[in-house]
């Protein structure tokens, strides 16, 4: 694999060689990565991998850490106040006083982050809206569900509009509904071009949203890339899955259509094509299809095995562990 | 520069929490008690501003101290600073805010409270004796004082403090003492005490806000 060499290229946000002790745990172990300018960067590994303390020495949360950590060009150890004009942030499990109402609470921040009152009085309609708050604007935020406070916490975020947004678990605790709101949200963000990077234990929303992905396990950084790549590096040889109506003899000769490296039959009337490394289903699928039917085999069904996010990220992890 | 943003949203925090309201109106209510029970007990009736006077030097750096650390103490461990600290703001700000919101409400509640005995007073004794008003003012300028440093006082306990019962305790053990420094030129019996009070309670003050402003500049959280 695998992790960056955060030096070899220019990202607008770039971590290099980060660690984290807390006392005599070693929470991160020379973390590198690099997010491109625009890219939606999905941060994955489990509980106590140090996805939160990674987040917190990037928002300058933490400042007590080895390596270096830069955004937009901008040393966070150095320049936090211009790192924080630039950045959005929702925390894990986003809190606000309890005396605060969702306008007020929008107000304060607006003003913290450096907008004038007509900024604030144009901004603050229009993320209640994106956000369906706006019947809400007056409640006090303590009176919400996990949910819609969990929205306060993504409208405050994106108050200044930031360059990068950094959000720690996002959709926990988000009904089906709200989670589609919010991945349509950062999906329309990222065409926009704002950075993101976000955490997530739903894979699947991962593997929506994200165009590259980092997996973090236990401090350290096993695979970076986009899901593609990630595969790829798991299993260099694409599979294609043919499943037959009913015995095929002759399932050896395909090993004579070009760029199919191996055939193996593990039922009857199912049967595993291995293709060569760079060869792609799309490729090969036709000639399969044709020799099949050249031959008399009756065809069910005939696929490209994908290996999906989790077995990606289950595979990366389980290595971890042994 | 966001201390005067910060300042009036704690002061309006106050408000919408009603800390305020308890505070205005308790204070005088306690005084009043205070001379009701003290006339059933001693059968004399002590003047109200003498007794809001001590109620209010007895309770009110209390009141700030706990209402300090708990405050801080509460909002740091549900992660409410998060929001802020990551906004161009100075983290000394924040503790500013809390520690001159604080007092000001403290410091009008006093003044509400011995202006509440004042009035009682003239209502049920006429016009007020010159001694009185002299110890009146006395008493405010030397509880100001001591309220100054119960905040300081409370707001280092609440940056330390990992729970609030650790922080009441600590409130209640180790910030009542140090409020009671200011005292001292009275305590040593010196002539006009009040200006070397109120040097003691600013110089304390300014230690104490300074000692928790650098531990919570490097707090991690």
């Amino acid at each position: 694999m695998t992790p960056e060499n955060p030096r070899s290229k220019n990202g607008f946000v770039v971590l290099s060689d980060v660690s984290k002790k807390y006392g005599n745990f070693q929470a991160l172990y020379d973390v590198s990565f690099t997010i491109s300018e625009g890219e939606i960067f999905g941060y994955v590994g489990p509980n106590g991998a140090g996805k939160t303390t990674t987040m917190k020495i990037l928002t300058g949360l933490i400042s007590d850490f080895q390596g270096e950590v830069s955004i937009g060009g901008y040393q966070i150890s150095k320049q936090k106040n211009e790192v924080h004009k630039l950045l959005g942030y929702l925390p894990q499990n986003v809190a606000f006083q309890e005396w605060r109402t969702i306008d007020h609470a929008l107000k304060t921040f607006g003003k913290l982050s450096g907008l004038n009152d007509a900024e604030i009085e144009n901004r603050i309609p229009h993320l209640l809206d994106l956000l369906s708050l706006s019947d809400v604007r007056h409640k006090k935020i303590s009176q919400l569900s996990g949910g819609m406070t969990q929205k306060v916490g993504l409208a405050q975020a994106l108050l200044h509009d930031p360059k990068l947004l950094v959000l720690d678990e996002p959709l926990g605790g988000l009904d089906p509904l709200s989670r589609h709101q919010f991945k349509d949200i950062l999906l329309e963000l990222g065409k926009k071009g704002t950075t993101i990077l976000f955490s997530s234990h739903i894979l699947s929303d991962v593997q929506d949203i994200a165009n590259r992905v980092g997996i973090l396990s236990k401090g350290r950084i096993k695979q970076v890339g986009s899901l593609n790549e990630l595969k790829s590096r798991l299993s260099p040889h694409d599979i294609i899955e043919v499943e037959l109506a009913d015995v095929f003899d002759k399932w050896q000769e395909l090993e004579s259509i070009e760029n199919v490296r191996n055939v193996e039959l593990p039922k009857p009337n199912k049967i595993l094509i291995t293709l060569d490394e760079g060869a792609t289903s799309d490729l090969v699928t036709n000639d399969i299809l044709q020799y099949l039917l050249k031959t008399g085999g009756r065809i069910r069904s005939i696929k490209p095995m994908s290996l999906s996010l989790d077995e990606v990220y289950l595979s990366y992890v389980e290595e971890t562990k042994s | 520069m966001q201390l005067p943003l910060l300042f009036i949203d704690e002061l309006q925090g106050f408000y919408k929490s009603k800390v305020m309201i308890f505070l205005w109106i308790g204070l005088p209510i306690i005084t009043l008690l205070f001379r009701f029970i003290s006339l059933g007990a001693t059968g004399q009736a002590i003047p109200f501003t003498v007794i809001s006077t001590i109620v209010v030097s007895s309770l009110a750096g209390t009141l700030a101290s706990v209402m300090l650390s708990v405050s801080i103490i509460n909002e740091k461990n549900r992660h409410v600073y998060e929001l802020f600290l990551i906004r161009p703001l100075k983290r000394r700000d924040i503790l500013l805010a809390k520690f001159l919101s604080v007092y000001v409400c403290i410091a009008i509640a006093s003044f509400i409270s011995i202006f509440v005995g004042m009035l009682a007073d003239y209502f049920t004794a006429g016009a007020l004796s010159g001694a009185i008003l002299s110890e009146a003012t006395k008493s405010l300028a030397t509880s100001l004082s001591m309220v100054a440093v119960s905040c300081s006082a409370g707001l280092i306990i609440g940056v330390i403090s990992p729970s609030v019962l650790v922080g009441v305790i600590l409130t209640l053990y180790g910030g009542n003492q140090i409020a009671v420094i200011p005292l001292v030129p009275t305590l040593l019996n010196i002539s006009e005490p009040i200006p070397f009070t109120m040097a003691i309670a600013i110089t304390v003050c300014v230690a104490l806000l300074a000692a928790a402003i650098t531990l919570f500049e490097r707090k991690q959280f």
